[in-house]
């Protein structure tokens, strides 16, 4: 029995996952109190997670329906994310840890992501391509055996996928986290009524939103308030357009090179609903995990846990967490 | 009763253990020179279970934990408040947050010949956190004549001056504003003198006087708001 814990942004995670990939538990303690500063604020996330954290934990271990004797294995995101929210995780990590003599298993958070297809569909066999997208990362890699390490294809070279989706949100005046806010105003709205950016023509499987976001500046500052207020479901609908074919187009060029038949999908923007079905249609056989493994959560951490050869008592006391760098991920060719 | 404390609120980590029976603390620490980084994550943990394995116990063999509640640097107390509550709860040790200011006062204390005591840290920004007693306060317990605060070190100056009265200040912060405090009368030891430094052995000695309480209600004393601004985006993870 593996027990993650995951604090890498604003989300303070604990599951429990059966060494045989089994979720028994998998708890997400939303903080939701960065909405008023348009993004995640490091101090107030990292102080969220002490406050968390324990009860995290003991809640993962009661809807498991286990106690601490029955856990084998800590396992712990260990970067990349913010380094005053990650320290929070491995402190307690390695504390619990110790106080067992547990082994610990240090885990990269983009394995997890991708170790989260692993978990949702026990069938997936490598090779495969996955495609993880979320407010913090977003790349392509193909994936030939479990991991942790993973050929990264193509990746974003200014902002991630669920960056555009906060920035383009704020734009239109909605909320933080902006994807599924602008994913609700999109439907009432004309997904051609503008003409958005999408990078296409950049050459590869690199991903850049950073025109996209632009873009919808500028038409928003064209339109006068009462405008504005009419057209916001047609620029949600178009800007949310943009970015699933940004996405997908790369997904279907990849998968063209690769010569590979599975995609697996992976990241909180995997959530989006019009992104699910514009990939299902490109005729590969693709992985979706359920919504609670595609955003930050602890089971993908337990799952990424098991394919990662654990530190035995004592040798992960003097652990640390790094920030960026995805150790798991090596950049192909 | 054996307690173990440890203290990451300043640069040092410390690590003690207790024996209430009457023999001395033992007591593990790092301490970087100033300007360098803190070693909080790579030892603390490390520290503790040298300390258990020198003394020959397991976890069951510890039956309250201390732990420096700050104020000083949010992320060093982070990872020690963490890592507290993390082993309270996994071995049921009983936990209680021990005041960084007022252990390194209680400590200060008996050098300090009758004199007030003020214990500083070094907040960063040009600022200090600072607590005072007169008499014997500190190590009994007593409130804080000057009450814990985060101050411009000339303010706290004006704030000791309205006190009257002899100080010795003590800590990583009244080195740091060792001119400062001087000119508005205070006495502060020697740079290298070990009063300076947080000792995880006065924890342990505070600790054992507490009345543990529930592991939530042990948190930092951050002393600050926290500064809000977003983290540039390409550096969260989500
Ligand atoms: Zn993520």
């Amino acid at each position: 029995m593996i027990l993650a814990i995951e604090t890498s942004c604003d989300d303070t995670c604990a599951a429990v996952v059966t060494a045989t990939g089994e979720i028994r538990s998998n708890v997400i303690s939303s903080q939701g109190i960065h909405d008023r500063y348009g993004g995640v604020v490091p101090e107030i996330a990292s102080r969220h997670h002490l406050e968390l954290v324990g009860a995290a934990v003991n809640d993962a271990l009661a809807r498991a329906g286990v106690g601490l004797d029955e856990i084998q294995l800590v396992a712990v995101t260990q970067g990349p994310g913010l380094v005053a929210a990650l320290l929070v995780g491995l402190s307690t990590a390695k504390a619990v840890a110790a106080a067992r003599r547990l082994p610990l298993a240090p885990v990269d958070h983009l394995h997890g992501h991708v170790a989260a297809s692993f978990l949702a569909d026990p069938g997936l066999e490598p090779p495969f391509l996955a495609l993880i997208a979320s407010g913090g990362h977003t790349f392509l890699a193909r994936v030939d055996d479990r991991g942790p390490g993973y050929a990264v294809l193509g990746q974003t070279l200014d902002d991630a996928a669920g960056e555009a989706f906060d920035k383009g949100a704020r734009l239109l005046g909605l909320g933080y986290p902006g994807g599924p806010a602008l994913e609700r105003l999109a439907r009432d709205g004309d997904r051609e009524a503008f003409e958005f950016p999408t990078a296409a023509r950049m050459r590869g499987l690199d991903f850049s939103f950073a025109g996209l976001k632009t873009a919808l500046l500028y038409r928003v500052r064209e339109m006068d308030s009462g405008e504005l207020q009419r057209r916001r479901a047609d620029l949600a609908a178009s800007y949310q357009r943009a970015i699933v074919e940004a996405l997908s187009i790369r997904v279907e060029r990849a998968l063209e090179q690769t010569g590979l038949e599975r995609l697996a999908i992976g990241g909180g923007v995997a959530a989006n609903g019009p992104l699910r079905e514009r990939l299902t249609g490109l005729g590969a056989r693709i992985s979706v995990p359920p919504i609670q493994l595609c955003t930050d959560n602890a089971a993908m951490i337990a799952g990424a846990a098991r394919d990662v050869v654990p530190l035995p008592f004592p040798e992960y006391l003097d652990l640390d967490v790094y920030a960026t760098g995805e150790r798991a991920l090596a950049v192909a060719g | 009763m054996r307690i173990l404390a440890f203290d990451t609120a300043t640069r040092s980590t410390a690590v003690a253990l207790l024996d209430t029976d009457g023999a001395p603390a033992l007591e593990l620490r790092d301490d970087p020179p100033p300007g360098s980084r803190p070693r909080h994550t790579a030892l603390l943990m490390a520290l503790t279970v040298r300390a258990l394995d020198e003394h020959g116990i397991d976890w069951d063999g510890i039956g309250r934990i201390g732990v420096g509640i700050g104020p000083g640097t949010f992320t060093g107390l982070r990872i020690g408040v963490a890592a507290a509550r993390a082993l309270s709860a996994a071995r049921g040790i009983p936990l209680t947050g021990v005041s960084t200011l007022r252990s390194l006062a209680s400590a200060a204390e008996r050098a300090a010949g009758g004199s007030s005591v003020l214990a500083v840290i070094d907040a960063r920004r040009g600022e200090a956190f600072a607590a005072g007693w007169t008499a014997v306060g500190a190590g009994s317990g007593a409130a804080p004549s000057l009450a814990a605060c985060a101050l411009p070190p000339g303010e706290l100056a004006g704030r000791l001056a309205g006190l009257g009265g002899d100080w010795l200040a003590v800590g990583d912060g009244a080195v740091a504003f060792r001119e400062t405090l001087e000119r508005a009368g205070a006495r502060v030891p020697a740079d290298d003198d070990p009063l300076h430094l947080v000792s995880a052995g006065e924890h342990c000695r505070l600790a054992a006087r507490a009345t543990p309480g529930r592991i939530e209600e042990v948190l930092p004393d951050y002393l600050r708001a926290p500064d809000a601004r977003p983290a540039a985006a390409a550096a969260t993870a989500g």
